[in-house]
Formats: structure tokens, sequence, C-alpha cells
């Protein structure tokens, strides 16, 4: 179980820049077996909550209980029974597979046949028995982050914490490794808690939660997310977004949101939007770039919540989302 | 902790023989500096007290001392190095202790360190200097010391930087001085004032004195020197100063400001 409760962080600022509050004051259970999603725009927090939680930084103010230990009191009791699968990759190049998942071995404290059983039971669900004779810099970028994960798994963790960890992947490595990751947790009751800019990777996840200027915005399951937008919603692209919007307000008397040039009328009820589109297209055609009927994503829950544009959250996944 | 830091300072090693141009630059670069100056300097050396000594032979326990200062900075760069590529990050997770980190790099620094020295100590013959069994164990000894001083040293100073070009700054203006006025380039006896206050309160000369000291004498012979034994206690401290230094800089976890300090929002 990860237990935050009260969590604040405050940067401490420079002579040129005020102190910046990345965290403030989120209290978050995540329960023992349990999959989450930690997503949020750049600078929403979650880089710094998961330094907090791997044990590198000291927070504020809160309290953080990691399996029962408190992480801030304990850290090396704490960190004993996480994983970490980091963004960048916190493996040796230049050294073979079997060299990195032996020296990992040694630092949580693994030798003998202890060991060898541990990394075949590690190995079981890779594509990596025949290459660990290899030099990692030889391996794809998928094959890596299998190496990342077969190494965290070793040492058997309770909870497995995962900053980004498809980033730079295809997205078929991508799917594969976030489908051994969902069976490997189903089969060992991992707790398991990984940040995500990729919406459909969160798809799966018992829960998600959405995060933005350093507070919990949603914290559901994908399904009821999705429910507390109106279950189907109408887009309009317009180059005239702003004064198509203020005129189906004034005029029709229609809720709606917009998000750069897209209008959006979120709290359509099911069969009411084909009406409600025949409608807006009746009335304002020549203002309409295109119009459809949308089933809520996880996207779109996202967007609902942090105000962010579909367009922003592109460009920060392709600058790969580092805040 | 012992065998978590034999595992990572044979990393340390395991990466230094697969990179064959780090083993050729590391041997060669010093080896050539003492051809090249010694050989240079030879006619118009004369230090007093050491007439009979070339420059070559002076120059050769200094070129020791400056190979254990390279394999240091060599190892201190891969403490950036391993913060970039992200590796450093998985140790500073591991339920580890902290010094276990540090004695990794300053191990591995170490025995990079040796292998250098031990190849360099075979031309001490060829230069007409004889070595007892006790004097190679306590030269052997002041190796291990010295470089695991410097490894130290150069841990303490990498281990908050972010780049290594910054490292090259603190290389350059720091530790390359310290070595050039050990005594390892020209004796303290006929310098200027104000260098000679400088090389006086140089720590790394103590080390210097370690490294010479064992070709003149015999073991007995230094072990009841007190310029011996003051120059072993003041190195032996400041490897001491310098490993506690850095355990607790890689103990030290950066802590956000405490909400007290301010204002309420």
């Amino acid at each position: 179980m990860i237990d935050i409760a009260h969590l604040t962080h405050v940067y401490p600022g420079t002579r040129k820049t005020p102190p910046r509050t990345a965290i403030d004051d989120l209290s978050l259970t995540i329960g023992d077996g349990e999959f989450c999603i930690l997503s949020g725009p750049n600078g929403s927090g979650k880089s710094t909550l998961f330094r907090i939680l791997c044990g590198m930084s000291l927070p504020s103010s809160g309290r953080i209980s990691m399996g029962g230990f408190d992480l801030l009191k304990y850290p090396s009791k704490a960190r004993a029974q996480m994983g970490v699968v980091f963004q960048s990759p916190a493996i040796d190049k230049h050294l073979s597979v079997a060299e990195n998942l032996r020296l990992h071995a040694v630092l949580y404290g693994l030798r003998g046949g202890e060991y060898d059983h541990r990394l075949t039971e590690a190995l079981a669900w890779t594509d990596l028995k025949d290459r660990l004779a290899d030099k990692v810099d030889t391996l794809s970028g998928g094959l890596a982050r299998q190496v990342e994960l077969a190494k965290c798994l070793l040492t058997r963790p309770s909870i497995l914490l995962l900053d980004e960890p498809t980033t730079g992947l295809d997205p078929s490595s991508r799917r594969n490794f976030i489908m051994a990751l969902h069976k490997i947790q189903r089969e060992r009751r991992m707790t398991v808690l990984m940040t995500s800019h990729i919406f459909s990777e969160a798809e799966d996840a018992d829960r998600v939660a959405i995060m933005k200027g350093g507070r919990l915005l949603g914290l559901d399951s994908p399904q009821d997310l999705r429910a507390k937008l109106g279950r189907e919603m109408v887009v309009i692209q317009s180059r005239h977004a702003e004064s198509l919007e203020a005129r189906i307000r004034s005029e029709l008397g229609l809720k709606t949101r917009r998000y750069g040039d897209e209008v959006r009328l979120e709290e359509t009820s099911n069969g009411d939007s084909l009406p409600v589109l025949e409608k807006l297209l009746a009335r304002y055609r020549a203002d309409i770039d295109s119009i459809a009927i949308k089933q809520p994503t996880l996207e779109d829950v996202f967007i609902h919540l942090t105000g962010q544009t579909a367009e922003q959250i592109e460009r920060e996944q392709m600058e790969g989302a580092h805040p | 902790m012992i065998r978590v830091a034999l595992a990572l300072a044979h990393r340390e090693f395991i990466r230094f023989i697969r990179q064959p141009q780090r083993v050729v630059g590391t041997v060669a670069q010093p080896i050539l500096f003492w051809l090249f100056l010694g050989s240079g300097f030879s006619s118009s050396f004369r230090a007093p007290g050491m007439e009979h000594i070339s420059y070559l032979e002076y120059f050769y326990p200094g070129v020791m001392l400056m190979m254990m200062l390279f394999a240091s900075i060599f190892s201190s760069i891969t403490i950036i190095e391993d913060r970039d590529a992200g590796f450093l990050q998985s140790v500073l997770v591991a339920p580890v202790s902290r010094l276990s980190i540090v004695l990794g790099k300053v191990l591995g620094g170490t025995a990079i360190a040796m292998v250098q020295t031990l190849i360099f100590t075979i031309a001490a013959p060829f230069l007409g200097l004889s070595l007892g069994l006790g004097s190679l164990a306590l030269l052997i000894g002041a190796y291990v010391l010295t470089s695991m001083g410097f490894a130290a040293m150069g841990f303490l100073f990498a281990w908050p930087m972010r780049s290594s070009s910054g490292f090259h700054a603190i290389m350059m203006v720091f530790l390359m001085p310290l070595w050039m006025l050990s005594g390892a380039l020209f004796p303290i006896e006929k310098v200027p004032g104000w260098l000679h206050i400088l090389m006086t309160i140089n720590p790394v000369a103590h080390a210097l004195v370690l490294m010479r000291m064992p070709f003149y004498m015999t073991a007995e012979q230094a072990l009841s020197d007190q310029r011996y034994l003051t120059a072993l206690a003041v190195t032996v401290l400041w490897t001491a100063v310098c490993l506690l230094g850095s355990m607790r800089r890689v103990e030290k976890r950066d802590r956000g400001l405490v909400q007290t300090s301010l204002t309420p929002h």
C-alpha cells in the first residue's frame, strides 16, 4: 500500500525566482494490489511526487507510508520493498544483460541459489533469454525496457513505481510492455503506481489519478471518470470558436466549453446528440469547419479536468513530457 | 556493505577495461610525460641535496602521483556520466548504505590506478633504484592510500556537478595545482616565498613523501623517520576527510522548503 497524506513540496527559490509550490496538500492512497496511473500536464507536480516517492527528495511536509514503512523516517526499509523503473534508462549500457542483473541483485542482497531462482522467474516473461551475454547497448529500445523491468522484479517488490516507462518505444513495443506489466502485476498482486501521458495505457488501470498544479483533480476508475462527463459530446471545430460559442450559449441556451478553436457540448446526454448536431449545423453552417459526436475518452476527461487542449497535450508528449 | 562496494567497484573496472582507448590513454600519457619532461629537464636540473639524482629519477614518484590523480579524475567524471545516463538513480533508490556507494566508486578508481602504477613500478630498476620487500610493501600501501584519497577527493567535487565541462574547470584550477605544487615537478627548497607557503600547506605533498622515501630507505628506516610518519598521518587524514565528506554529500537529499517559513496562501 502507498499512503500519501497531506504532502506538500515547495522548491526553494533563488535570488531571482520565488519559491514554487510543486505539490500542494496532496493526499492519495493506493491499495494493495492496485494498478494506479498518475497523469497530469507538464508542471503538474507528478515528477516531483515521483522523486519523493522513490526517496530521492524530501518533501516540505506530509507523510508517506510504503507498505507500512514510513518512507521519510526509514528510507532503507521502505526502499527494500520497492522497485523503481525510471524514465531514463537506469541500466549500464556497457555491461551485458546478465552483468546488469547481477549487480542489481547484489544491491538488494540477493545471492547464490536464491539469485538463480529469482533470475529464472524474472526473465520468464521476457524475450531476453538468448541475449543475456549481450551488451545492453546492442538491444532494441523495447528489449532494454524489458531488462529494466526484469531487474526490478528480481527483488520481488511489493510496490512498483514506474515513471513514463514507455517513453521512446514504438507502439507495438509499448503495447507489449504494458500488457506484460499488467499480467505480472495481477500474478504477483503488486501495487503499481505509474506516471503516464498516454491515455490508452490508462484504460486498463484500476484507477487513474489526474494532477494539476500540485493538486489531485480526479481519482477514479477509467469507467467512472468517463461517466462523470456526459455520455456523449458534440465537438465543433471552428475558426471563429469564440464568437460561435457565445452565440450557441445566448441563442440556444446550451452549456459549452471551449478549448482553443474547439467548442464542446460535453454534457449532452445519450440520444440528444443527433438533434443538437442537426440544429447547430442548420443555424451555424458557415462558421463550422467540422462537427462530430464523440464518446468521451480518458483524454477528454483529462482535457475537461485540466483545461488543456488536445494540441497542448500532444505537444507535451512530443517534447518528451518532462517539466 | 563491502559486497555492494566491491560489486560497484567491479563494474567500474569492467567499464575501464572495455574502453581500450581509456586504458591506452591513462597508461601512456603519464609515461610520455615522464620521458619527455624527465629527459628534457635532465641537464638543467640540480636539486639541493639531491645532486646525484637525475630529473628522470626525481620526477619518477611524481608521475606515479599524477597517474593516481588522473585515474581519480577519470573515475570522477563517470559519476557525472552515471547521473546523466540514469544509472546512478537506480543505485540511489536501492536499500544500500550511502558509504558503500562512495566506496564503490573510490575502490573502482583505486583499482584502475593500481594497475597503472604497478606497471610503472617496473621502471624502477632501470633507474638504478632497488626496492627491498619491506619497502615495496610500504610503496604499495602508499599507492592504495593515495589512490583512495584522490578518488575520494574527485568524488567530493564531482558529486554536485551536473556537467563534465564544469568538472574540467575544477580539475584544471584545483586538482592539477595540488599535484604541481606537491613537489612532483620541482623540489620545495628553492622556490619563491609565496610558492613555498602554498607547497607547505598542500596536503597532497605528503602523499609524495610516501611515494618517494621507500625508494631510498628500508621499511624500518622509513617507519622510524619522523617525516615519513607525519606524511602518513596527514595523508590518512585527508583521505578520511574526503571519504566522509563524500558520504555526507550522497546522504544529502534535496529538500522542499519547510512551510512555516512561507507566508500562508
